[in-house]
């Protein structure tokens, strides 16, 4: 008698503990293997008919793990146990990127990736690894993210989704601004920059300091507008802004000696957000990651706050202009994924907000579906105070100077480069720079 | 019977030699074929389309300005060979006789050849620093007031390169001369001494001519290894300032890895081919005259 009224007890334990483990298999992100797993299906995954073993995809970005990837996919995979995303970091430059192309084309299990440029992006459609998004029809790009997301098309269609919002700026150290009887400027030309510069350069301070990443924007913001080549189809260089630019500049590094020559800042590496937070410039031209380094107050001390100003133009009216910045993050789907559904999912929610640990490293979601506020906050983290935030919120949301994103090819930029280099160092005058850069340039658009 | 025993013999070689051939084959012979092909196309990395365009990569590489600058480039970093060379013997006749602490300067000598490139880079761009470096820093300290510019002025730039590479190459040599002084009898030394030559008579009559297979040998290997390196300069200066450091090895790299122009990479690379297989045989005809077996 004892031993019947044992059995329906032991049989009970042991389906209680099969529950158990299914939970706990479901919340981890190894050992799935009992089936239990469906009953944790949140939703978003559209494909798992024997959903025995998860779905692995391997997710492919540029931004070391932990400074917010690795706690994006985190949260997704606690979510969904059955689409378990790992996250690779590829270094963000040309072995970088040859890489991750080396490993799409020879099918080493790329699912998701992603594009920070668009010219990287043309040459991955042309291979046939971007997945053309149009198949997908519950999700409209153009709405969620916005006007801008349009830039990003390649033959009117989306390979990618643009998840991130750039933000290019000029920051002002507010309390030498302010010493200086200064303005925060919401428009200004490059003229009036120099202006600044001059009145704030002081001894061991340099007025303006740039980052050399936007440094050669003002050209592309010229020639993006009016074209880089000319009706006829030869090169545009020649424009007389770009000149304008040149010389500006060179002004700059020597007469003025208001920001630092190039030839030094090139062979020192001179770490631009560490002058500027420790106080040795007082303008910087930068971008959002500006506040990776700004937020830590441990490792770059600071007393003043700071304040931000729109990128400056070279043409004199406001309505010639159009600046740097639009969406970034181009979030694509490799075409010859086995899981194209759940790699879906995935971006989808990405973009709509999952994405929202990256902020802290001054990646700002693009998505209309993220609360503006809540994106500042986690942006600026306990170091809102620290902040000229009117400012700071006029350059992100309210500036509405149309933008646009870097399209030119790495060679046109290169040789610019070599060649702007050559006179900021001395090395040939303003007429050959531009005779070199147009010469060069039409030798490619031929 | 023995034709036989012969035949076996030789198959056994082959099989010793097959793993290392086979390496061979994959990695060098096959891929050096077929971009051999790929000079006559406009084949671009990651781009499907590819076709045939006979020689137009050349007639584009003798228009293209850059060529000729890092071809420029190149022939100035080829003189940090001999001169490293030359450094080196110095340095091992030095370390070859009774000096202190002989053993711990042939490792300090021998460090840069075992130390990372990447942190070479750092180092070297740390020392160049024209403002606050410590090389400039000394020289003002020794009267000169206006020290060049190093990595930052496009005159200096390839200079700097090459004092780099001397010393990176420097222990390497000199360990390669220190071997060969150890193989020079002592009679013959000797024999100098009592004939009454003095010390520089016997190290450019007797120790260099005994050495002089070994400063061939180096001389070889030394400018066909320099002029296949860029990773150092990747690393400094990637190129710049302008172009004024890009060789041609940069070149090709450059073209192939960040344009992805792979068939205008391969026209370039066979043309490096060709220039390091004329300076080699030129080598090889001229050494009759001062190598000494």
């Amino acid at each position: 008698m004892n031993n019947k009224k044992w059995i329906p007890t032991l049989l009970a334990g042991v389906m209680t503990l099969g529950l158990l483990s299914g939970c706990a298999g479901g919340g981890n992100t190894s050992s799935g293997g009992n089936g239990a797993s469906t009953l944790d299906n949140s939703g978003a995954a559209t494909n798992t008919p024997s959903a025995s073993e998860p779905i692995k995809l391997t997710m492919w970005g540029g931004v070391p793990p932990e400074s917010g990837p690795q706690a994006v996919v985190d949260v997704w995979n606690a979510e969904n146990p059955d689409i378990q995303v790992e996250y690779v970091r590829f270094v963000n430059d040309d072995d970088g990127n040859l890489k991750l192309d080396t490993a799409m084309l020879t099918d080493q299990g790329v699912d998701i990736y992603v594009n920070y440029t668009l010219s990287q992006t043309e040459k991955r459609v042309e291979a046939g690894v971007a997945l053309d998004l149009s198949e997908f029809g519950d999700y409209d790009i153009d709405d969620k993210m916005g006007p801008d997301a349009a830039l990003w098309k390649i033959d009117d269609k989306y390979y990618g989704v643009p998840t991130k919002k750039n933000a290019f700026f000029v920051a002002l150290n507010k309390d030498m601004l302010d010493e200086a009887g200064l303005e925060v400027p919401k428009s200004w030309t490059w003229d009036e920059a120099r202006d600044y510069a001059k009145q704030l350069t002081a001894d061991g301070r340099y007025g303006l300091i740039q980052h050399l990443e936007p440094f050669y924007d003002p050209m592309d913001s010229v020639l993006e507008k009016d074209g880089y080549a000319k009706a006829d189809g030869s090169s545009n260089l020649d424009h007389p802004l770009i000149q304008k630019w040149l010389e500006t500049l060179n002004a700059m590094m020597t007469e003025d000696a208001s920001t630092p020559p190039l030839g030094e800042q090139m062979s020192t590496q001179l770490p631009v957000d560490t002058s500027f937070l420790g106080g040795q410039a007082a303008m910087l031209n930068i971008g959002e990651w500006l506040i990776r380094s700004s937020n830590n107050l441990t490792d770059f001390p600071r007393d003043f706050k700071i304040a931000f100003a729109p990128v400056p133009r070279l043409a004199d009216a406001e309505a010639d202009f159009i600046t740097r910045g639009g969406l970034g993050d181009l979030v694509s789907i490799n075409a010859k994924s086995p899981h194209k559904d759940a790699a879906w999912a995935f971006v989808k929610w990405y973009a709509d907000g999952g994405m929202a640990p990256m902020a802290a490293g001054g990646r700002l979601p693009a998505s209309k579906d993220v609360d503006k506020q809540v994106a500042l906050d986690s942006l600026l983290g306990d170091q809102a105070d620290t902040y000229d935030l009117e400012s700071l919120e006029y350059v992100l949301y309210e500036d509405t100077t149309p933008t646009y994103v870097r399209s030119a090819s790495q060679q046109v930029i290169d040789l610019r480069t070599q060649e702007y280099e050559k006179y900021f160092l001395g090395g040939q005058t303003i007429e050959k720079t531009i005779e070199n850069m147009v010469a060069r340039h039409n030798e490619l658009l031929k | 019977m023995k034709g036989n025993w012969m035949k076996k013999q030789q198959l056994l070689g082959y099989v010793f030699i097959a793993p290392n051939m086979i390496g061979v084959l994959l990695f060098f012979i096959i891929p050096a074929m077929f971009s051999f092909v790929l000079m006559f196309t406009d084949y671009r990395f990651m781009n499907p389309n590819v076709s045939f365009v006979g020689l137009d990569n050349f007639t584009r590489l003798f228009k293209d300005e850059v060529f000729y600058v890092s071809l420029g480039n190149t022939l100035i970093f080829l003189l940090s060979v001999p001169i490293s060379i030359l450094l080196a013997f110095v340095v091992a006749v030095a370390l070859n006789k009774s000096v202190y602490m002989k053993k711990m300067l042939r490792a300090l000598y021998f460090m840069p050849y075992i130390t990372s490139g990447v942190a070479i880079a750092f180092v070297w761009m740390l020392l160049f620093q024209p403002k606050m470096g410590p090389i400039n820093g000394f020289l003002r300290a020794i009267g000169i007031d206006n020290p060049p510019g190093w990595l930052s002025t496009m005159e200096t730039s390839m200079i700097a390169i090459d004092i780099i590479w001397i010393w990176f190459m420097l222990g390497y040599n000199m360990i390669i001369y220190l071997a060969a002084l150890q193989e020079i009898s002592s009679e013959l030394l000797e024999a100098s001494k009592i004939d009454g030559a003095k010390w520089w008579q016997t190290i450019r009559s007797i120790i260099w001519p005994l050495v002089s297979p070994t400063t061939f040998l180096l001389l070889i290997t030394g400018l066909i290894m320099t002029i296949k390196t860029f990773g150092i300069i990747q690393a400094i200066t990637q190129g710049g300032p302008g172009n004024s450091t890009t060789i041609l090895s940069l070149f090709v790299y450059k073209n192939a890895f960040r344009y992805y122009e792979m068939g205008y990479a391969s026209a370039i690379s066979w043309v490096l081919f060709f220039i390091i297989l004329v300076i080699t045989m030129i080598q090889w005809a001229g050494q009759k005259r001062w190598v000494h077996y």
